[in-house]
């Protein structure tokens, strides 16, 4: 009862709840068994009701969403059928968005650290204290740093708002930028990148066979993928082979389904590619069109006798079944994809992976074309005036540059190459083992959770403690605000318009996110804390590049100081309201500012072409204005070929082309268990733990084991077992099951919060990044997930 | 006048619960593992990795079969369930005196007690919520990712899904039971 | 009009009680026993009831898998006793069989109280039995085996009791025509609880002619072997020949009885198993593996009938205590038929990604739940105890 009055309390408190008119807030509390059981849902009346076109942020999406408002309470999230990208369709967690917005456990007001880092005591303080704070240990640290504005490192997740954070970052002038990508498709995005000269998206909707490899997309849910494919599988139009360790949903619904061994896809490909070149069943004239350094790789494949007999040994893939996807995926050619993925670095070899499979496909010449790879187009935007001064005392991008790197070699000893995102894990490596040419000492953080979301989470807490202001922009009391010094609640994504945003594809688009509620409590949009908060520190952090920049002191002497200061004024790009922004933007494209708004999604014709055709089927485009082929079909690398050999990579010490090297062998030393992490469809990482919807669906994650192995070590479903690594130990129910191999173990990701103020998440189910190790790929330095051994133990 | 029917395209289903997740929105349903109007059942794996049968993992999205021949009617002490104009079988709180009857007599498992008025609760066809609104569909076709339903009148012979169900195969859950289900699983 | 029924009613033979008379009885064991059962018995009820009416239905352990309980399985135990009595009443006073007379005022008396015990159980049991007065009238449900079972189980309470105050007034015929019609409604009636269950398409294991046939078969036997327990009780085991006449006949039916419920029974399970059918055989496998249904055989079937068959219905104090195990054996009997019909799920798939795959459905009562049903006896008793007091039970001669 306890909770209801205060769930009540909750809403009444913040957004002066009506009961009328058929909507009802219906609360109920069964005598608590389990803890966090307590349900709120809304049924959505038959009275007045306000629509808003929105964009969903419950994973990185962005599925387009109408808020249905009644009484200033939102009853329901339902799909936006215009939008060409989600197609009219919301997942689980996108019909969950309300809980996110109506969480109890949200943060409500700015707050300061009141207690020992990570005790999880904070004060209650108004935003200007919160600026003041911030602004205080700031000067000090710059002051002392001397103007290093590269002493600050700045972190962010993936959202629609993220680029006004990374605005934010650009003008305070450090060199210090992480993002998801180096835990995420880092190794994918840039194998393909320099590969085919894009990360293409891949045509579903009309290509014939499918090798679904190492994506999950029935379970981690990727738009429009996910709805394109599973219309079409079992006999219905495509060909789908499922390749993953783990039979998961996305097996379920597959033609065939082929278990391998975690992280030895390269030698499943390069076996593809074998079979494809000594049966000459490739696309000749593609080749010969598009190709470079084609002799070389195929002299490799050759002599280095990548037949499918050596793969079966090394993936446990029959010959026969290598064979028979060789030919099919060919035949099918080009209709046919060899499906890029995105999560990607599962192991050590996963740059060269991705870039045997675009060659692989390449081979087939399903490129730029209707039913294979597609590169699509995209409508363009105009950009907004960001601002980015130099900083003459500011710091390179912290790295451990290698001594005396001889030609051949990697110039950085964590990896070849700093891509832009950087390397999360190395970076956090380098900071605790003192790696770092100079002084980190503050950092923020966006709509991001490396506590979580980074393997070997005692590292990355170990980091955040040792960081002297740590400010965490958040919704929700993470894991990692837990550990900030200062916490900076930002409103949800239904409570905020934000950048809007230009989807490229087949069918490209321009979507936008528009507030459908006011932001309750404290909290605001990330935009109006820049705000706030550049409007706190921009002068007074300019004292101290005045005080130790003689570029600046220069400048003020020749310009004076008014107009010196204009090129390092931090508020300049946030004068404005993002509205106004947003319709700067789409400036060009005439009446698209009104549709946006009216909308929420705009693309020219839209109001001719888009119409219902079925129940489940919308047009968006007529056949003939779809963007499958914008490149002739080539590939989109400078040269215009696929990039089988790339010489300038073995300058750095990687291979030029991909090749198999023995280190890569799958093995797991007897007793223990290899460690495999995804993703669940109701789940989305460590953000939606708290969603007592989605909580309703699946409890807690549990530990799939093969079912002959628990037998034999008398492990029954629900067991608690005890997973230990070099990392760390946690504790999880067992899920004895035959969908996984006798030597490997898996767990969904983004459970096993720590964090005391999630009432629901609290200590539900196990983290499983406690226990995975900091093992990076050797290329961009992207985390690989699944080199971890593990030991388990019935406790 | 209508009468509603649902045909489901369920090799779509992907077993992602967007459905159950929207009709509890939509519709105010509890939670509680229990308590849903809708669900996807799927039967356990069978045989040793890695030789296992992809088949036995199909999954089956399911809900109130909304039965032209509703045992849970016949049932019904009080007349508490009940047809509704369009077909749709429906419950009335008002009259619903908990026996649990219903909960026994009907053969699809597709009732459960709404903790909050103790009365039974179960799919409505979304007709005192979208529909009555006057929308065109329920909450769990609208939502679906794969677009496993159709929702439809099926006395309208030019319906999509009179359309569909003259045109493909498709079969109903427990058939011999005489039940007469107006869920379609298209084949 | 009015007048004469004021009269009527007035003129009911009714002994003032006292609470002194109530508090007083034979001191021995065997009424200390009942004394401390019935008082331990109502305070449960209270408990229950304040336990349900805070919690509702999340007292009782019944699951949308499972929504029928406990109280179920002793709503139909009551009914079927006042059935039961209700015909073993209907010997003597209806068709005539005089050696029956002897009972007939305590089994008619008793079919009342153990009805009322039966209602009050349910009461609890039903989610909104004042709903259930009004819209069982206002808004019949004509196809539904409760309605029926309901409505006619209300009409035989209402004929049994003007039956009951015409024996009391020693009116015989009067008593005979009321006793004939409540006989038939409450067959009729009992025949429509067993159709409860006989009507349920979606449980193979229950579905059919069976339950209508059995419960009638069943109460005659549970009404024999309440009789031996009341007059076991009457007599305090010291029978007199009158009475030792009466109960060697009522043993000599109940033999019959029983063989025939055996053979039923027998013949129910092959059916079941026979063929495997799916559904229907696992169950019956699954019931004859479970120690509940040999209770229920050895209880209420072998016991019995083997102290009948080998005295040849003469050892009468042996076959009070048989009657016992017989009662225990039949509350089992109603236990079973309720979990079994639910035994097997309605459908076998997983519904939540963590889960086993369903198999038998589990229940096991919840304490509120056997507090109830407890409760629900020692009402029964207490009312019983009541009626020696206010009445005059024994036959006039
Ligand atoms: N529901 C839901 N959807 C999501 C997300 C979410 O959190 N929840 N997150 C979104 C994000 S950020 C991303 S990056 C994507 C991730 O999308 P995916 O990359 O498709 O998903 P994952 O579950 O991370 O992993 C994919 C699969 O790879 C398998 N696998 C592991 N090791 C190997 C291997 O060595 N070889 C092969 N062939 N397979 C292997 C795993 O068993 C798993 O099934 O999903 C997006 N969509
Ligand atoms: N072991 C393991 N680790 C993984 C993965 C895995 O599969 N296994 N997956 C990896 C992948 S693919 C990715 S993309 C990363 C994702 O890692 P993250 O980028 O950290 O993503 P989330 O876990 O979604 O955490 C997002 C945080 O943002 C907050 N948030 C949500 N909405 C808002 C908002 O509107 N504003 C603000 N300011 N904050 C908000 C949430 O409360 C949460 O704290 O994790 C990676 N880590
Ligand atoms: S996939 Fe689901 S959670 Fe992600 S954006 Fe779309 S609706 Fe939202
Ligand atoms: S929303 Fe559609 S795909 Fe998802 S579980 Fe429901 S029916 Fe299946
Ligand atoms: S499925 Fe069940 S609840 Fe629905 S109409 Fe049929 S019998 Fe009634
Ligand atoms: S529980 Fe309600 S709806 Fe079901 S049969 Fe009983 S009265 Fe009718
Ligand atoms: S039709 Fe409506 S009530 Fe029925 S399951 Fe779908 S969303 Fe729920
Ligand atoms: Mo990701």
């Amino acid at each position: 009862m306890k909770v209801e009055v205060s769930r009540r309390k909750f809403l009444q408190g913040s957004v002066a709840l009506a009961i009328a008119g058929g909507t009802s807030i219906s609360v109920s509390n069964l005598l608590a068994k389990d803890k966090g059981k307590i349900e709120i849902t809304t049924k959505t009346g038959t009275g007045e009701a306000t629509f808003v076109p929105t964009l969903c942020e419950m994973c990185v999406n962005k599925c387009a969403a109408i808020a249905r408002v009644e009484n200033g309470v939102v009853t329901k999230l339902d799909p936006n059928p215009r939008f060409p990208k989600s197609k009219n369709m919301l997942c689980p967690r996108g019909n969950a968005g309300i809980q996110a917005l109506y969480d109890p456990d949200r943060l409500k007001s700015p707050m300061i650290r009141d207690g020992k880092k990570g005790s999880g005591k904070f004060k209650k303080v108004t935003w200007d204290e919160a600026y003041s704070y911030i602004e205080e240990k700031m000067v000090k640290i710059l002051d002392e740093e001397k103007d290093n504005r590269s002493s600050f490192l700045f972190c962010a997740g993936e959202g629609m708002a993220e680029h006004t954070f990374k605005q934010f970052y650009q003008a305070f002038g450090s060199a210090n930028w992480l993002n998801h990508s180096s835990i995420c498709l880092q190794t994918v995005v840039s194998g393909y990148g320099v590969t085919l000269g894009a990360y293409p998206q891949s045509d579903l909707e009309n290509a014939e066979y499918v090798i679904m490899a190492g994506a999950n997309r029935a379970e981690a849910i990727v738009t429009p993928d996910t709805m394109d494919m599973f219309k079409r599988t079992k006999g219905r139009g495509t060909k789908m082979i499922c390749i993953d360790p783990r039979f998961t949903n996305t097996a379920a619904k597959a033609d065939k389904w082929l278990a391998i061994k975690p992280g030895t896809d390269l030698a499943f490909v390069l076996a593809l590619t074998y079979v494809t070149i000594t049966e000459e069943i490739y696309n000749k004239k593609y080749v010969e069109d598009n190709f470079a350094g084609f002799d070389k790789y195929k002299q490799s494949i050759i002599e280095n006798k990548y037949t499918p007999q050596w793969a079966e040994k090394i993936t446990g893939i029959k010959a026969t079944d290598i064979i028979k996807v060789a030919r099919e995926f060919m035949a099918h050619a080009p209709k046919s994809v060899y499906y890029p993925g995105r999560r990607s670095t599962f192991a050590k070899n996963d740059f060269q992976l991705r870039r045997a499979m675009a060659i692989f496909q390449g081979l087939g010449g399903g490129i730029d074309c209707k039913g294979g790879l597609v590169f699509g187009s995209k409508i363009k935007l105009k950009g907004h005036e960001g601002l980015e001064p130099i900083y003459d005392r500011a710091r390179s991008r912290g790295v451990d540059k290698k001594k005396n790197a001889v030609k051949g070699e990697a110039g950085y000893s964590d990896c070849a190459v700093v891509g832009g995102g950087g390397s999360w894990v190395s970076w956090r490596n380098r900071f605790l083992e003192k790696r770092m040419p100079y002084n980190v000492r503050g950092m923020f953080i966006y709509k991001h959770n490396p506590v979580l979301n980074m393997p070997n989470s005692a590292k990355t807490i170990e980091m955040l403690k040792k960081m002297e202001l740590v400010v965490a922009i958040d919704t929700m009391p993470s894991d990692t605000v837990m550990y900030a010094d200062v916490v900076l609640p930002e409103c949800t994504y239904l409570e905020r318009t934000d950048p809007v945003k230009t989807f490229g594809g087949v069918e490209p688009s321009i979507a936008q996110r528009n507030k459908v509620v006011e932001p309750m409590f404290e909290s605001k949009p990330v935009m109006e804390i820049m705000q706030g908060l550049t409007n706190k520190i921009s002068k007074s952090i300019f004292e101290i590049t005045k005080k130790h920049d003689e570029e600046v002191q220069d400048l003020i002497k020749e310009d004076g100081e008014e107009a010196a200061y204009a090129e390092f004024d931090l508020t300049k790009p946030f004068h404005e309201s993002q509205e106004k922004i947003n319709e700067h933007a789409v400036h060009d494209h005439h009446g698209a500012a009104e549709e946006l708004k009216k909308h929420g999604v705009y693309y020219p014709d839209m109001g001719k072409y888009y119409k219902q055709v079925s129940a489940n089927v919308h047009q968006y485009y007529i056949e003939s204005r779809k963007s499958y082929s914008v490149n002739g079909g080539k590939p989109k690398t400078k040269s215009g070929k696929v990039e089988c050999y790339l010489a300038n990579l073995s300058t750095k010490g990687v291979d030029p082309m991909p090749i198999w090297r023995d280190e890569y062998n799958f093995n797991v030393p007897k007793g223990k268990f290899r460690l495999l992490t995804g993703r669940h469809a109701q789940f989305t990482q460590s953000g939606t733990a708290n969603n007592s919807v989605l909580r309703d669906l699946i409890f807690e994650n549990y530990i799939w084991i093969n079912k002959r192995i628990a037998k034999a070590k008398d492990i029954k479903f629900g067991d608690n077992i005890e997973v230990s690594s070099s990392a760390g130990k946690v504790t999880i129910k067992a899920y004895p099951t035959e969908k996984i191999a006798p030597d490997t173990v898996f767990f969904v990701h983004g459970f096993g919060q720590e964090s005391e103020a999630l009432s629901w998440a609290y200590k539900n189910g196990a983290n499983d990044n406690a226990v995975i190790e900091d093992v990076t790929e050797p290329v961009y330095g992207a985390a690989a997930m699944h080199e971890t051994n593990v030991e388990i133990r019935k406790v | 006048m209508a009468r509603y029917g649902m045909a489901l395209d369920y090799k779509n289903c992907i077993n992602c619960k967007a459905c159950e997740v929207a009709c509890k929105e939509e519709n105010g349903v509890l939670l509680g593992a229990d308590k849903h109007r809708i669900w996807v059942g799927v039967g356990e794996i069978e045989g040793e990795y890695p030789l296992l049968s992809i088949v036995s993992n199909t999954f089956y999205p399911s809900q109130c079969q909304h039965c032209d021949e509703a045992p849970c009617q016949m049932v019904c002490p009080t007349n508490a369930t009940y047809y509704g104009e369009q077909g749709q079988v429906r419950v009335d709180p008002e009259k619903c005196i908990l026996c649990s009857y219903c909960m026994n007599a009907c053969p699809y498992d597709a009732r459960y007690v709404d903790d909050r008025t103790m009365t039974v609760d179960k799919c409505t066809f979304c007709t005192d919520t979208r529909l009555e609104r006057g929308e065109t569909t329920t909450a769990c076709q609208n939502t679906c990712p794969t677009k496993v339903r159709i929702f439809g009148d099926l006395d309208d012979p030019q319906s999509e899904i009179s359309e569909l169900l003259r045109t493909r195969e498709h079969f109903t859950l427990k058939a011999n039971l005489g039940t007469k289900p107006k869920l379609f699983y298209l084949t | 009009m009015i007048a004469q029924i004021k009269e009527f009613i007035t003129t009911i033979p009714v002994k003032k009680v006292s609470v002194k008379d109530l508090l007083s009885f034979e001191k021995n064991f065997a009424n200390y026993l009942v004394a401390a059962f019935v008082v331990v018995g109502m305070a449960m009820l209270v408990i229950g009831v304040i336990t349900y009416l805070g919690h509702g239905h999340h007292a009782y352990n019944v699951t949308r898998e499972h929504p029928w309980g406990l109280m179920i399985a002793v709503y139909i135990f009551f009914v079927v006793s006042s059935t039961g009595l209700c015909i073993v009443g209907s010997l003597g006073d209806v068709f005539g069989f005089k050696d029956y007379e002897l009972i007939s005022k305590r089994a008619i008396f008793g079919s009342i109280v153990t009805i009322l015990a039966g209602f009050l159980v349910i009461a609890f049991e039903i989610g909104h039995p004042v709903t259930m007065v009004i819209y069982n009238v206002v808004s019949p449900g004509l196809t539904s085996a409760i309605w029926w079972m309901g409505t006619l189980y209300g009409a035989y309470l209402a004929f049994m009791i003007v039956e009951f105050i015409f024996l009391l007034k020693n009116d015989m015929k009067m008593a005979k025509y009321f006793g004939l019609a409540g006989l038939l409604i409450g067959l009729a009636a009992h025949s429509n609880l067993g159709s409860v269950f006989g009507f349920l398409n979606a449980r193979p294991i229950s579905n059919g002619v069976f339950y209508p046939t059995y419960f009638i078969l069943t109460a005659f036997i549970t009404g024999i072997f309440i009789a031996f327990i009341i007059m076991g009780f009457r007599y305090r085991l010291r029978f007199n020949e009158e009475v030792k006449k009466m109960l060697t006949g009522l043993a000599k039916i109940q033999a019959l009885l029983l063989s025939i419920l055996i053979f039923f029974v027998t013949w129910k399970l092959l059916t079941d198993i026979y063929g495997g059918m799916p559904d229907r055989a696992e169950v019956a496998i699954h019931i004859l593996g479970s120690g509940t249904f040999w209770a229920e055989v050895i209880l209420a079937m072998v016991i019995p009938l083997v102290i009948i068959l080998k005295t040849g219905g003469k050892a009468h104090v042996a076959l009070v205590f048989a009657s016992l195990s017989g009662m225990v054996g039949i509350f089992f009997m109603r236990y079973n038929l309720v979990h079994d019909t639910q035994l097997k799920p309605l459908q076998m798939l997983k519904k939540v990604e963590y889960q086993l795959p369903p198999e038998w459905v589990h229940y096991f009562p919840s304490a509120t739940e056997m507090m109830i049903s407890i409760g629900g006896l020692a009402f029964c008793i207490a009312m019983y105890w009541v009626g020696t007091k206010a009445f005059n039970l024994d036959a006039d001669h």
